[in-house]
C-alpha cells in the first residue's frame, strides 16, 4: 500500500480556500462577462435590426396599427450581445447583469414603445416615426418620398412614366 | 495537399462503378447509381480503410424532384472527405442498405428512414428517433412539412424490456452521475453483463429542421452551440467551417487561431471535468473535487478570453467576435502554466489511489477489431488502438501551425481510455501555447461576402470526445440541409461490446468511459414502434 494518496492533504493545504462568500463577496467575474443588455428607448429608432440577428428570439418586434413595440424577453436571452453588436444607434449596451432571478415575470420583459407613421396618401401603418427621422437624416434624398409607403409611391412613379408617354389628357381617358 | 496516389484511386472507383466524380477542396464527391452504392462504400470502407462518419438523407424534390443519401467517410490517411451520393425517387425512396458492409452505418440508416422516410432493404429496421405516438407516414424533415407542425398524440402503451432469459436491469432515466437522460438494459446472469440494450433519442429537439426552416445562417451559429452542454463550441466552428467551405471563404489567419485556442480550452476543461466525474464514480471523491477546483480556473480563463463561461457565442460565419488582447494572452499563459503544475501533481497522485487503479484496468475492454468496425471517435477510439484524430489528419483551423503529439493506447480498457484524456490534456496546454505564441496580426472577421445557393461543405472537428460531423447544403439565407452528428452517436454502439461479460458493477464506469453526451446524440430522432427490438449491431 502506498501512501501517495496522503499528498494530496500537501496539494489540498497549498492552495487553500477557493471559493468566495457570495453573495457577501463580489461574484468572480471577469471584465469580458456578458449579462442582460439594456435599451436605450431615448435612442432607440425601432428599426429590428436586433430581431433579425437574435438568435433565441428574445427580441421581437409587436406591431399594432399605431404603435410598433420593442420587446426584450430576459428569459429567452442567451447572453450573446449580437444585437449589441448590430444597433445602427447603440441604442442597446451590454452589461455585467445576471442576477436576473424575480418574483415577479413582469420584471423579465423590457418594452420600447415607438408611435407609427402613416402613409400620407393611403394611410397604412409604416414604419415608426423615428425611423423615418433617422433614414432622413442619413439619406437626406429620402425626404422627397419617405413619407409615402413603397405601394404608392410605384404607384405615384408609375403615373408619372405615363404621364410623359401619353400626356395627361389621355390618362384621364 | 493534393494528393494525386489517393484521387486516382477514388477515380478509378467511381469509372468502375459508372458513377460522376467531382474534387472539390479536400472533398472527392462520388455520385453513384443506387444499385452500385452497397459496393462503392464496401470498398471505401473495408479496402480503402476509410472512417464512416454519418450519412444524411435529404428532401431535394422542391429542386430536382429526388430525394438524395449521402454517406459520408473520411479518409483519414489522405486528408481527404469522401461523400458517396445516390439519388432515389421522389415518390418512393428505397436504398439498399450498407450495414452489412459498414456496420457503422447501423442508426443513421434508420434516422433517415425515421426523418426522411427512406426505406432500406436488405435489413431489419425500426423506429429509432422518433417517439412511439408520432404518426408512421410523416416524416419531420421533408420539406413540405412545416417546423412547427404538431401531430395529435395517440394513446399507445409501450414495452420496454423483452426479455425473460435473464435478469433484467435498468440503468436509467438518468446515469447516475453524469445526470443526462438515457436508458440501458442490462442482461445480467448472476452479476455477469449478458446483453445490453440501449434506448435514447429521449430529447430530441429537432434543431436541424428549425435551422432549416426559421434562422439565418448568423443565428445558426449560436443554436449549434446549444447542441452540447460540454463541447458547444466545437459544433458552432464545425458549422461556421462546413458553411465557409462551401462558400469558399478565406477566413481571417488571426480568425483561426482564436478558434483553435478556444476549441483547446475546451478541450481542456472537458478532460477535466470527465476526470472529476470518473473519480466520483469511483468512490474517490477527493479527487473529483480537486480536479474540478482546477478546471475552475480554466472557466475563468474561457470567460475572460470569450465573455461567457460556456456557450461562449464567439463564433460567427466569416471568423470570431472576439479578439485576445497582449493582456489577456499573458494572463492565458500564466493560468496554463499553473494548471500544468497543478494537474500534473493532482494526477501523480489520483492514479496512485488504490481503488481508481484497479477499478479501471482491465474494465470496458474493446478490441481494436470492433473499435474499427464500428468507427469509434476520440479517445475511445485511440485508446483501442486506432490511431486517428482529425486535429492531425484533416486539419483545419490552426492546428497546421501546432506541433503535438496524438497519445494512441493499445489495450482499450478503461484505464487507457483515462490516460488518453490525461495526456490529451497536456497537449491542449502545449497547443495553446504554440498558438498563442504565434498568433498572427490582422482582422478577425470577413465584413463583406455572399454564400451562394448550392454548395456542400463537409466538416470535421475532433471534440473531446471524437469526431464531430456536419454536412451542409446551402440555401437560400439559411442551409438547405444541415445534418449534424456528435460522436457519442458513433460510440455508444461499442458500449456492446465493452459491457459484455463485465461485472454489473463497472457498468457505470464503463458507460462513463466513453465520456457519452446523450443529449448531442439526441439532436436527431430515433424511436421504436411500440415493440422495442434488440439492437443488433455486429450480425
Amino acid at each position: 500500500m502506498s501512501i501517495k494518496p496522503v499528498k494530496l492533504i500537501v496539494i489540498a493545504g497549498k492552495k487553500g480556500r477557493v471559493t468566495v462568500k457570495y453573495p457577501f463577496q463580489e461574484p468572480i467575474i471577469t471584465p469580458e462577462f456578458r449579462g442582460e443588455v439594456e435599451i436605450d428607448p431615448a435612442k432607440c429608432i425601432g428599426c429590428g435590426a436586433c430581431v433579425r440577428a437574435c438568435p433565441p428570439n428574445a427580441l421581437e418586434l409587436l406591431e399594432s396599427e399605431k404603435e410598433i413595440i420593442l420587446r426584450y424577453f430576459v428569459g429567452r436571452c442567451i447572453f450573446c450581445w449580437r444585437c449589441v453588436d448590430v444597433c445602427p444607434v447603440s441604442a442597446i449596451k451590454g452589461t455585467k447583469n445576471f442576477e436576473l432571478a424575480t418574483d415577479k415575470f413582469t420584471d423579465l420583459y423590457t418594452l420600447v414603445v415607438h408611435t407609427r407613421a402613416t402613409c400620407e396618401l393611403c394611410g397604412t401603418p409604416a414604419e415608426t416615426v423615428r425611423m423615418r427621422r433617422y433614414i432622413t437624416e442619413k439619406v437626406p434624398i429620402s425626404e422627397e418620398y419617405i413619407t409615402t409607403c413603397p405601394t404608392c409611391r410605384k404607384k405615384q412613379f408609375a403615373e408619372k412614366i405615363a404621364m410623359r408617354k401619353v400626356g395627361i389628357s389621355e390618362l384621364k381617358k | 495537399m493534393p494528393n494525386p496516389e489517393a484521387i486516382a484511386k477514388y477515380v478509378e472507383l467511381a469509372e468502375k462503378s459508372s458513377g460522376v466524380i467531382y474534387i472539390e477542396g479536400d472533398t472527392i464527391h462520388i455520385i453513384v447509381p443506387t444499385s452500385k452504392l452497397v459496393d462503392v462504400a464496401d470498398i471505401v470502407f473495408n479496402k480503402y480503410n476509410c472512417s464512416f462518419r454519418v450519412c444524411a438523407g435529404i428532401d431535394e424534390r422542391p429542386l430536382n424532384g429526388h430525394f438524395s443519401l449521402v454517406h459520408l467517410f473520411t479518409d483519414d490517411k489522405a486528408g481527404y472527405y469522401v461523400a458517396i451520393k445516390t439519388y432515389l425517387s421522389g415518390d418512393n425512396p428505397v436504398a439498399p442498405s450498407i450495414v452489412s458492409a459498414v456496420p457503422a452505418a447501423d442508426w443513421c440508416e434508420m434516422e433517415a428512414r425515421d426523418l426522411v422516410g427512406i426505406e432500406f432493404t436488405g435489413r431489419e429496421t425500426f423506429r429509432l428517433v422518433l417517439p412511439p405516438w408520432w404518426p408512421s407516414n410523416l416524416h419531420p424533415l421533408r420539406k413540405d412539412v412545416p417546423y412547427n407542425y404538431r401531430p395529435e398524440p395517440r394513446i399507445e402503451s409501450e414495452k420496454i424490456s423483452y426479455s425473460s432469459e435473464y435478469g433484467v436491469i435498468p440503468l436509467g432515466p438518468y446515469h447516475p452521475t453524469l445526470h443526462e437522460p438515457e436508458y440501458f438494459e442490462l442482461y445480467v446472469e448472476g452479476e455477469r453483463i449478458v446483453d445490453v440494450k440501449y434506448r435514447g433519442f429521449h430529447v430530441h429537439r429537432g434543431i436541424e429542421k428549425l435551422a432549416e426552416s426559421r434562422m439565418n445562417y448568423q443565428q445558426i451559429n449560436f443554436l449549434a452551440e446549444r447542441i452540447c452542454g460540454i463541447c458547444g463550441f466545437v459544433h458552432s466552428t464545425c458549422y461556421a467551417l462546413a458553411v465557409e467551405k462551401a462558400a469558399k471563404l478565406d477566413v481571417p489567419e488571426r480568425a483561426q487561431f482564436i478558434r483553435s485556442i478556444v476549441l483547446e480550452i475546451e478541450r481542456i476543461h472537458s478532460h477535466l471535468l470527465w476526470l472529476g466525474v470518473a473519480f466520483h464514480l469511483l468512490g474517490y471523491d477527493a479527487g473529483f473535487m480537486h480536479v474540478w477546483r482546477a478546471r475552475e480556473r480554466v472557466m475563468w480563463l474561457a470567460e475572460l478570453l470569450t465573455g461567457s463561461r460556456k456557450t461562449y457565442g464567439i463564433n460567427l460565419i466569416g471568423g470570431v467576435r472576439r479578439d485576445i488582447s497582449e493582456d489577456k494572452k499573458q494572463k492565458a499563459l500564466e493560468v496554463l502554466r499553473e494548471l500544468n503544475r497543478d494537474f500534473k501533481s493532482l494526477i501523480e497522485v489520483a492514479l496512485d489511489v488504490p481503488q481508481v487503479k484497479r477499478r479501471l484496468t482491465g474494465t470496458g475492454v474493446l478490441p481494436r477489431e470492433y473499435a474499427i468496425k464500428l468507427s469509434v471517435e476520440g479517445p475511445t477510439a485511440r485508446a483501442s488502438g486506432v490511431n486517428k484524430d482529425a486535429r492531425r489528419d484533416l486539419p483545419y483551423a490552426a492546428y497546421k501551425y501546432a506541433s503535438f503529439k496524438v497519445p494512441v493506447y493499445s489495450e482499450g480498457d478503461n484505464l487507457a481510455r483515462a490516460l488518453v484524456r490525461i495526456d490529451e490534456t497536456f497537449e491542449s496546454i502545449s497547443i495553446i501555447e504554440q498558438l498563442l505564441d504565434k498568433l498572427p496580426g490582422g482582422p478577425i472577421l470577413l465584413s463583406d461576402f455572399e454564400i451562394p445557393e448550392g454548395k456542400v461543405g463537409v466538416q470535421v472537428v475532433e471534440a473531446p470526445r471524437g469526431g464531430d460531423i456536419h454536412y451542409v447544403v446551402t440555401g437560400k439565407g439559411a442551409p438547405y440541409r444541415w445534418r449534424v452528428r456528435a460522436p457519442t452517436y458513433a460510440n455508444i454502439p461499442a458500449l456492446r461490446i465493452m459491457l459484455r461479460d463485465q461485472p454489473l458493477a463497472d457498468a457505470p464506469i464503463t458507460i462513463a468511459s466513453i465520456d457519452p453526451c446523450f443529449s448531442c446524440t439526441d439532436r436527431v430522432i430515433v424511436i421504436r414502434d411500440g415493440r422495442v427490438e434488440r439492437i443488433n449491431l455486429l450480425r
